[in-house]
């Protein structure tokens, strides 16, 4: 049975693939540039008894990525008992003047092309033992800001249809998993003065790798953002406004 | 400058670096990328300097209006061969990272310095060494191949069959070529299970080194520690570390836990605590525990020594400390201990270790290699110490000595070309290569390369 993790070759998936690979899972790697790929796998398949390997495509074009993940299982006897999507990202200065390429490209690479997978691959999820859909969401969605426009949204968005995966998936085995992420150290924080502590990448990979198998829902993590996404969801609008974030 | 192009594909910050030893504080860019886009060909003409765990006592990583390229994230193990024991590994992996993967193939590489938290990159740039230089050479001699990267050549295949002159000048050449991507290491089987560290008193710093010549052939580990704040008969006394891989029974953890040291780690104790009397009760202790004895230990003991002793550099405080290395001649070397007492006196300067190991090789390009001794002390930075520095560098000329670059951060341009008279050709293998230098460091324009 096959671990695919769709955004593996950097950040937290990256940390996720080594966990699991020491952990002996088998394991895709789904990523848009192969000489990332090849690394990581390369790496993961030392740490690892078993099967590693990796699927090149771009997540910012949904009808691409069908293809390669059909092209994937019709290829080989795979049946799935993961499926993790640390994919997503956020541009530099992502906001209500974007063009609709930008905007269109926020979406698809943090919300259509995890939806496509999900649709193409639930067919093949393994018919019994532990299996997992897990989700990264972030903190950035609570609330609407000028900044993250198009990516809070998408991520928003990718709550919303987790929760409903949960709901419908509901007695069949599997368990759909959702994080929401605070500060991680990751590209997407670097150099950055942030409020809070960031998380390093492998310690979020173990929290994952440890929750799999478990009906937790969602989860934020670091955990401190729980409380913190509770009080800015219901901060008043006329003191929200206010806020320059 | 300000027309060249940025690096792109990874976020900039800005940070103040600071040179290991405290010397040198800039403030620089610094890129972290964690993809092989980043690497493309003809990207940028900004100026740029790979920087691994920023531990360089010298400011090798920053500096000289270069973007710091952080190859952190670039910690993968590649391949690994037990045939050959030849590992191919990414060069931000730390040393102990790597002895972690190793050690569990009973593997490891022979020669390495003291720090888990050291990178690869940063081994092969600065060419450093091990425990006993005389048996093994230098970090370069267990690199079989090198890829690096430079945007007007794209990544490039280096050994000593493609590009040898281009290979030689990476290994050792202080980041100055471009950026290594990854190499492949020439490893070895590990010969026993244990390390037998026999510890042997000595009366002065001749004795030791003459003891570390009879010794140094057919020892895996050996080197002398001095204590060079006693009176005058008692002046250099300490004892040699040797020690041989054994089989005995002795348990070893299945992962090295690698304990933190950073770049900015000594400035945690904003006093120094290193004066004439505590370096000497400091010494005094460290002797008595180190007595006359032999005991096992595990291999990562022997390889990392310094880990569990950070705080020697925190104890520092801010002001840092000086580190004079420098291989000196058989023949010269006792009027160097000579030359060194008598400065150490006239200067009033607290010398807090002094260590020393033998070398035998070649010293090319800028190396810190060659035929002779190796002698090492630290001393803490103060008003005094620009000036003893000044007459150690004196000194090391008049015996035909070489310093090591990579150890001190104010080395002179004028000291490092009378000590490595092959640094115009250096120059001139990395002006063929690159004509608009764009790879440079604080240390690389100091020395002119």
């Amino acid at each position: 049975m096959t671990t695919l993790v769709f955004g593996g070759s950097a950040g937290i998936g990256r940390e996720l693939c080594r966990a699991l690979a020491a952990k002996d899972y088998a394991i895709t790697i789904v990523a848009r540039d192969s000489k990332d790929l090849i690394a990581e796998s390369a790496y993961c398949g030392l740490l690892s008894r078993d099967r590693v390997d990796w699927i090149a495509v771009d997540a910012s074009d949904p009808g691409a990525v069908r293809s390669a993940l059909t092209n994937y299982i019709s290829n080989g006897e795979h049946s799935f008992e993961n499926l993790i999507f640390t994919i997503g990202g956020a541009a530099e200065n992502d906001s209500i003047s974007d063009t609709d390429e930008e905007y269109i490209r926020a979406l698809h690479v943090n919300l259509t092309s995890i939806m496509v997978a999900v649709s193409t691959l639930l067919p093949r999820m393994a018919s019994g033992g532990t299996r997992n859909i897990v989700g990264f969401g972030s903190v950035a969605a609570v609330r609407g800001r000028r900044l993250n426009v198009a990516y809070a949204a998408a991520k928003r968005g990718l709550e919303s249809y987790f929760e409903s995966l949960r709901h419908s998936l509901t007695g069949s085995g599997i368990s759909v998993q959702f994080y929401r992420l605070g500060y991680v150290q990751t590209q997407q924080s670097f150099g950055r003065k942030l409020l809070l502590p960031a998380m390093r990448p492998s310690a979020v990979a173990h929290h994952v790798v440890k929750n799999l198998g478990h009906d937790i829902g969602l989860k934020s993590l670091p955990r401190f953002w729980a409380g913190a996404s509770l009080i800015i969801r219901h901060l008043p609008w006329w003191i929200f406004r206010n806020l320059k974030i | 400058m300000k027309n060249r192009r940025d690096w792109p594909g990874a976020p900039q910050s800005i940070y103040i670096a600071d040179s290991f030893d405290g010397a040198i504080s800039l403030k620089c860019a610094v890129q972290k990328p964690d993809r092989y886009s980043f690497f493309g060909a003809g990207t940028t003409t900004h100026c740029a300097i790979a920087r691994g765990a920023g531990l360089s006592y010298a400011a090798a990583s920053f500096g000289g209006d270069a973007i710091s390229v952080d190859m952190s994230s670039f910690d993968r193990v590649l391949a690994f061969c037990d045939k050959t024991g030849i590992v191919e590994v990414e060069a931000g992996i730390r040393l102990g990272d790597l002895y972690n993967f190793l050690i569990r193939r009973n593997f490891y590489l022979p020669i390495q310095p003291g720090h888990g938290r050291i990178s690869i990159g940063g081994c092969i740039a600065a060419d450093v060494h091990g425990k006993n230089p005389f048996r093994d050479g230098t970090f370069a001699k267990q690199v079989q191949s090198v890829k690096l990267f430079h945007p007007d050549h794209g990544i490039v295949n280096l050994s000593e069959t493609a590009q040898p002159a281009l290979f030689r000048a990476t290994c050792g050449g202080y980041g100055t070529t471009g950026i290594i991507i990854s190499a492949q290491l020439r490893c070895v089987r590990v010969p026993g299970n244990a390390v037998e560290v026999h510890i042997e008193k000595v009366a002065s710093v001749n004795e030791g080194v003459l003891r570390l010549r009879s010794l140094a052939h057919d020892s895996d580990f050996v080197y002398s520690w001095h204590d060079l704040t006693l009176p005058s008969a008692q002046f250099g006394r300490g004892h040699v570390v040797v020690a041989r891989f054994v089989n005995v029974p002795i348990t070893r953890p299945s992962q090295l836990y690698i304990p933190q040291l950073l770049p900015n780690s000594r400035e945690r104790w904003p006093v120094g605590v290193y004066t004439f009397w505590t370096a000497r009760a400091i010494n005094a202790a460290h002797a008595a525990t180190r007595g006359r004895n032999t005991k096992h230990v595990t291999l990562d003991q022997s390889l990392f020594p310094i880990h569990g002793s950070e705080h020697y550099f925190s104890a520092f405080g801010k002001k840092g400390f000086h580190e004079f290395q420098a291989i000196v001649p058989h023949d010269s070397f006792g009027e160097y201990i000579a030359g060194i007492r008598a400065a150490t006196a006239y200067h009033s300067v607290t010398i807090t270790l002094a260590a020393a190991k033998i070398f035998a090789g070649t010293s090319t390009l800028i190396r810190f290699d060659g035929d002779g001794v190796c002698f090492t002390i630290n001393f803490p930075r103060s008003q005094r110490s620009p000036e003893f520095m000044h007459s150690l560098d004196q000194l090391l000329l008049e015996v035909g000595g070489r310093p090591n670059p990579i150890k001190d951060s104010r080395l002179p341009r004028h000291i490092a070309e009378a000590a490595y008279p092959e640094l115009p050709h250096l120059r001139s293998v990395l002006h063929s290569w690159d004509k608009s230098r764009m790879f440079r460091s604080e240390l690389s324009v100091r020395l002119g390369l």
